[in-house]
């Protein structure tokens, strides 16, 4: 049964609208990862997580949801009245989205990699939770384009605001958003955007590597990161140095193929189509493990691997090979 | 904001996953099609630079539209034929039924999407004339009432089973049970020989038209466009006004560049047609009407294609070639061919197509299917922004 695609748009304005996030959770989502890290409030290069990685528990809950209503009979009936059930804000999100503390846990160690592999390569970066925030992608990858503006301004403000010359990215969607979006709407938003990957890249050699082999890894290249923002030899470089045997699927690189995530909260019966096909080709590279680089892909992938394949964040990856 | 259409869609869409016959198909079509146009590039590496130069000559047309049609309209003049600019599809079936008049014959056609576009086929069958598609894969979507599901390659969708199953059925030809694709199209061979000798009129597309020549190009490997285009005595070619290009050279590396892009190269066949046949063999005085047609008509269609020009980024839709690489790549055609699509065109080439021809409402609601990956952008031959169109198109979908 086909989802009733106003409620979700509707849903996902007026959280944006409301929190600042695109699912209805508390704002301390947002930076409870970066309890007891210490990390400077202010500093030249300032962390901007774009909250992805954060919600991805929460947005893997209501995709769960989303998945459930559309294959059953009566899905867009019991939609419709699950929404008006709840009200327009939370109501939706709110009764359902209570995802496992092993995968909010989770999520926080992908961010908490990120900082302990910049700070190995000698990057020390700023993180302030009052400029932390989401960069409104959905929006505007939905064409919602007012509402897209009316929150990147408010972003993108902060941002300049923070007296941060560098922001540090760390998932695709923001880095392309922050990168490729922003200064042309906004023309005063000049900030060096830059992922946090490319930084790894540039500093690998100041990185310390356990020895040995670490065992073959496929990459999948998320689309943003490989066709919009030209990233696509840095994880390689990465993934090499710290000992993984990279072994590329068919379609990488340019031509790398989506994970079927961004239509997911339309119908999820697509996007899992799309994703079990992707699975499939990384599955037949025989490398036993998926490094990715994007929450969605993460989500996605790892909600219809079957097991077959451990999907692992790339930051998860190398802080595993990180020295002692 | 009700989005009906786009739901509507889904449900079908939602069907077809599930639809093991079909995804059978598409995957092997997908499966032997894709990346097909790199591997091409690779072996004949000019073609690359010839995709570059067709790009510059379209833009120089787009920028001038109407100074280029009325040149290709006084080309075809001076070569003898007959052209019509068609503002619209009611426009165009008018101008065939014209031409067509007293036809005693069948009418061939070779495969057109801009035929599609405008109805042609159910149209002149409404009016009593018997019309046959004389592409194998065009035909098969005659055969079975349906509609296009790629633009080079109407009947991906479709095994062999159910191919044999309608020419069997609908045309009464013996192909035994459990032939293969060898034996159907011998069968339909032999079926649309006695139409094409029969016709009293063929009905093609054009790949490009040239404005300085008035010459038409036509590419196609089955040989159909060269028996649709030269045995019956009135040849109409209906094209949009968009595959207009300045000079024959352009012309024919555009089709040359489709071809390519399409996956086939070299093609088997590349046809230009300027005018009606002739010849001036007896005392150099020129005669219309040799062994070709006696008739050349060139229906220029419009239907929504100028004024679409003058909008930013949709405009450059109008630069497609029309090789459905876009399609073969894009991961959500990949499972659901031109359903995900208006009437007529599908995929990322055919939200844009469907938005300038059809309906903006239907295309930017059906544009929220689209992933916004962009691998459409990376393989079209002639750059079109695909992804950036098809944002475009759904920050419409939001208003009534």
């Amino acid at each position: 049964m086909v989802l009733d695609i106003g409620t979700v748009l509707a849903l996902l304005r007026d959280n944006i609208r409301k929190t600042g996030l695109p699912v209805p959770v508390g704002k301390e989502v947002l930076w409870e990862w970066s309890k007891g890290l210490d990390l400077p409030r202010e500093g030249e290069v300032l962390l901007y997580t774009g909250a992805l990685y954060q919600l991805l528990p929460y947005i893997s809950v209501f995709a769960r949801q989303l998945a459930r209503m559309e294959k059953s009979g009566a899905g867009r009936l019991a939609f419709k009245a699950f929404g008006k059930l709840g009200g327009r804000l939370g109501g939706l999100a709110g009764l359902v989205l209570k995802p496992s503390k092993v995968d909010i846990e989770y999520s926080h160690s992908i961010l908490r990699s990120v900082v302990e592999l910049l700070k190995a390569a000698g990057v020390s970066v700023a993180y302030d939770p009052g400029v932390d925030g989401y960069s409104g992608v959905l929006l505007y990858d939905m064409g919602l384009d007012d509402d897209f503006r009316a929150h990147a301004e408010g972003e993108a403000r902060r941002l300049v605001e923070s007296g941060a010359r560098v922001i540090v990215t760390v998932d695709p969607h923001t880095t392309h958003t922050l990168r490729s979006v922003y200064p042309k709407l906004f023309p005063w938003f000049e900030l060096e955007v830059r992922s946090y990957l490319e930084i790894l890249a540039e500093n690998v050699d100041k990185l310390g590597w356990k020895s040995g082999d670490a065992g073959a890894v496929t990459i999948h290249d998320p689309c943003f990161y490989a066709r919009s923002e030209g990233i696509i030899g840095e994880p390689r470089t990465l993934l090499e140095r710290a000992g993984y045997r990279v072994v590329n699927p068919r379609r990488w690189g340019r031509m790398t193929y989506c994970c079927g995530g961004p239509v997911e909260s339309i119908s999820p019966g697509l996007a899992g189509r799309i994703a079990e096909k992707r699975i499939e080709e990384l599955h037949s590279t025989g490398a036993p493990v998926v490094a990715v680089m994007c929450p969605i892909c993460l989500s996605n992938l790892r909600g219809h691997s079957r097991g077959k394949l451990r999907v692992e964040d790339i930051s998860i990856l190398l802080r595993e090979r990180l020295e002692a | 904001m009700t989005y009906k259409v786009v739901q509507a869609r889904l449900g079908e869409i939602l069907r077809l996953l599930e639809d093991k016959a079909f995804q059978k198909a598409l995957q092997d079509s997908v499966g032997n099609a894709e990346g097909k146009h790199e591997r091409v590039a690779a072996s004949y590496p000019y073609l690359k630079e010839l995709a570059k130069k067709v790009k510059e000559a379209e833009e120089k047309v787009l920028a001038d539209l109407d100074h280029y049609i009325d040149m290709t309209i006084r080309s075809v003049e001076k070569n003898k034929g007959v052209p019509h600019l068609a503002r619209d599809a009611e426009e165009a079936r008018r101008i065939v039924l014209d031409i067509a008049g007293e036809c005693r014959g069948p009418i061939v056609m070779s495969k057109s999407m801009v035929a599609e576009e405008v109805g042609l086929r159910e149209f002149l069958e409404g009016e009593g004339f018997e019309v046959w598609e004389t592409d194998l894969g065009q035909l098969l979507i005659q055969l079975e009432r349906g509609r296009p599901m790629h633009t080079t390659a109407p009947a991906i969708h479709m095994t062999v089973e159910r191919a044999r199953g309608l020419v069997r059925e609908r045309l009464g030809l013996e192909i035994p049970e459990g032939a293969g694709p060898e034996d159907i199209v011998a069968a339909v061979r032999g079926f649309l020989r006695e139409k094409f000798v029969a016709a009293c009129l063929g009905i093609s597309g054009a790949n490009a038209v040239a404005a300085d020549t008035g010459a038409i190009v036509l590419v196609e490997n089955e040989g159909n466009i060269r028996l649709t285009t030269g045995l019956p005595p009135v040849h109409v070619a209906i094209t949009g006004v968009d595959k207009i290009l300045p000079t024959l050279q352009d012309a024919v590396a555009e089709a040359l560049v489709q071809a390519a892009w399409a996956g086939l190269y070299p093609p088997t066949y590349l046809n230009i047609i300027a005018g009606p046949s002739n010849t001036a063999d007896i005392q150099h005085k020129r005669v219309y009407g040799a062994h070709g047609p006696k008739e050349f008509h060139l229906i220029l269609l419009d239907n929504g294609r100028r004024e679409a020009a003058k909008f930013e980024p949709l405009g450059e839709q109008l630069r497609c070639i029309r090789c459905g690489r876009c399609q073969w790549e894009c991961p959500v055609w990949q499972q659901t061919a031109n359903k995900w699509g208006g009437p007529v065109y599908g995929g990322p080439m055919g939200m844009g197509w469907t938005a300038i021809t059809y309906s903006m409402r239907e295309a930017a609601e059906l544009s929220l299917l689209c992933l916004g990956c962009g691998r459409c952008d990376v393989v079209c031959p002639v750059e079109i922004p695909l992804s950036r169109i098809i944002r475009w198109l759904k920050t419409r979908a939001h208003t009534s």
